[in-house]
């Protein structure tokens, strides 16, 4: 009886223990399949571009960059965006035309999308594909690193985009018949809070 | 005969400065704008949209708007076909015939999301658009009508720049020439030159002026950096172009009177001399990063 008892048990038990090894297993081995969405949010941000001229070394500044980043299924897709006049390089007569020059009045935003797997923020450097629209034109640029550090809970992002005017086939402006050169890098510095 | 001369240099130089800015009138051109959405009607921003002229084969590419709008204007009337293009979707195209003044609409629509490249952007549902990030309107909208604003204005204060530098020139030849226009000098010719050179220098200097004066200003921009200064010695050097000639005036009859420059006229140099410098300090403000 008893042997008899104990064996429907182990047999009981072992049906039970079955389903619950496997959930386990599960659980252990595909934790993406169990994560909740995340979402990120660009907390504070430094855009500068930089433009050469033989007589002029120019930065433009801008803090007014928004950004956001959703996190689904180990991958998190960004954007960011920043509107074209909210560029100081210190002269308002420059900045003007650079909003000409850039068709700045038609195409009023800078935009910035990247794909991103998750486990990327632990990493240090991370390279990124972007894709950017500005002055109604669309460039890649592939493999682009950032630096990333971590302050409690925010990433701190910070790199160089190697943009070019004939990328986004902007005619280059001059001076004194003398035009600027066709790199405008992009330096970047930003953070990023989890929402 | 000097006075001849200039007139002919100051024209040669007008049509040399016009020509290469030239400013038609539009109305033989045509403008062509639509809407590009995805198959469900949904708008789509920052599309790639290209106009490439059947007879000309040249493109002209430009992007929707945060509405999924676009305008291209200045085309030349014919037949053109539109292709629409974006990441992740697929492409369209048509066909549309442009007449002059008069304004044409093609909506176009995109289908079917494309399969992801692995490490690039993708056109996921769950990808952030620029609706979240909340911009005002009035920071993400297109506004036509102020790029043409700038547009013009960028035309004319290059008008600008191109005819100071051209000024420069008779402006500094004039200052060289007053050495001898004065004093102690009993001869006409040097005189004769000084004042054709003065006169090249006030028309140059004027057409200079009307550019920067009649050029489009933009509202709600606050003039700061080396601008300011530029504008500044403005208020210098354009009384001084009208003062100078003035008592030059006063100065060169006096002198052919047989009389020694005195009064007023005396000053015509010192007034020179500080428009002169007032009017480098200008050109130099917006040239050299001080």
């Amino acid at each position: 009886m008893k042997l008899g008892f104990a064996a429907v048990c182990r047999s009981n038990y072992g049906e039970l223990v079955k389903p619950t090894r496997l959930l386990l297993f599960l659980l252990l081995s595909f934790p993406n399949l169990f994560a909740a969405d995340s979402t990120w949010v660009l907390k504070q941000s430094t855009l500068t571009y930089h433009v050469s001229h033989p007589l002029h070394q120019t930065d433009g500044v801008s803090h007014a960059a928004r950004g956001k980043g959703v996190c689904h299924a180990g991958q998190c897709e960004f954007l960011i965006a920043v509107p074209v006049k909210s560029f100081d390089s210190g002269d308002s007569n420059r900045d003007l035309h650079m909003i000409q020059v850039t068709r700045g009045a038609e195409f009023p935003m800078v935009t910035v999308r990247t794909r991103l797997p998750e486990s990327a923020s632990g990493s240090a450097t991370i390279k990124a594909d972007l894709e950017i629209q500005f002055a109604g034109q669309t460039a890649r640029y592939q493999q682009v690193s950032f630096e990333v550090t971590t302050q409690g809970s925010e990433k701190h992002i910070t790199g160089t985009i190697p943009t070019t005017l004939s990328d986004f086939k902007i005619d280059p402006p001059s001076l004194l018949t003398m035009p600027v050169k066709n790199e405008i890098p992009v330096r970047v510095d930003m953070t990023w809070s989890p929402q | 005969m000097i006075l001849k001369s200039s007139t002919l240099i100051l024209a040669v130089v007008l049509i040399f400065v016009l020509t290469t800015h030239p400013m038609h009138a539009q109305d033989s051109t045509a403008t062509l704008s639509g809407t590009v959405t995805d198959s469900s009607g949904k708008v789509l921003p920052n599309v790639k949209v290209s106009v490439k002229s059947a007879a000309a084969g040249e493109s002209t590419d430009t992007q929707t708007d945060s509405s999924g709008n676009f305008s291209v204007a200045n085309l030349a009337p014919g037949d053109y076909e539109v292709s629409v293009s974006d990441t992740g979707f697929g492409s369209s195209s048509a066909k549309v015939t442009l007449s002059a003044g008069t304004p044409q609409t093609l909506n176009l629509t995109l289908t079917q999301p494309s399969e992801d490249l692995p490490n690039a952007p993708s056109s996921s549902k769950s990808a952030p658009s620029l609706e979240d990030l909340g911009f005002a309107p009035s920071e993400s909208q297109a506004n036509a009508k102020q790029q043409a604003l700038l547009d013009k204005r960028t035309r004319m204060l290059k008008i600008h720049q191109r005819m100071g530098l051209i000024t420069t020139i008779p402006l500094i030849a004039s200052v060289v020439t007053s050495l001898n226009a004065g004093g102690k000098s009993e001869g006409t010719a040097s005189r004769d030159l000084h004042v054709a050179l003065g006169a090249l220098t006030g028309d140059l200097y004027g057409i200079t002026a009307y550019y920067a004066i009649r050029a489009p200003r933009i509202p709600g921009t606050e003039t700061k950096g080396p601008i300011k200064f530029h504008k500044a010695m403005a208020w210098i050097h354009g009384p001084g172009m009208i003062l100078t000639p003035i008592l030059g005036a006063l100065a060169f009859e006096q002198k052919n009177n047989g009389q020694k420059v005195h009064g007023w006229a005396a000053a015509h140099g010192p007034v020179a001399i500080v428009t002169a410098g007032a009017f480098g300090a200008a050109l130099l403000s917006v040239s050299l990063k001080f």
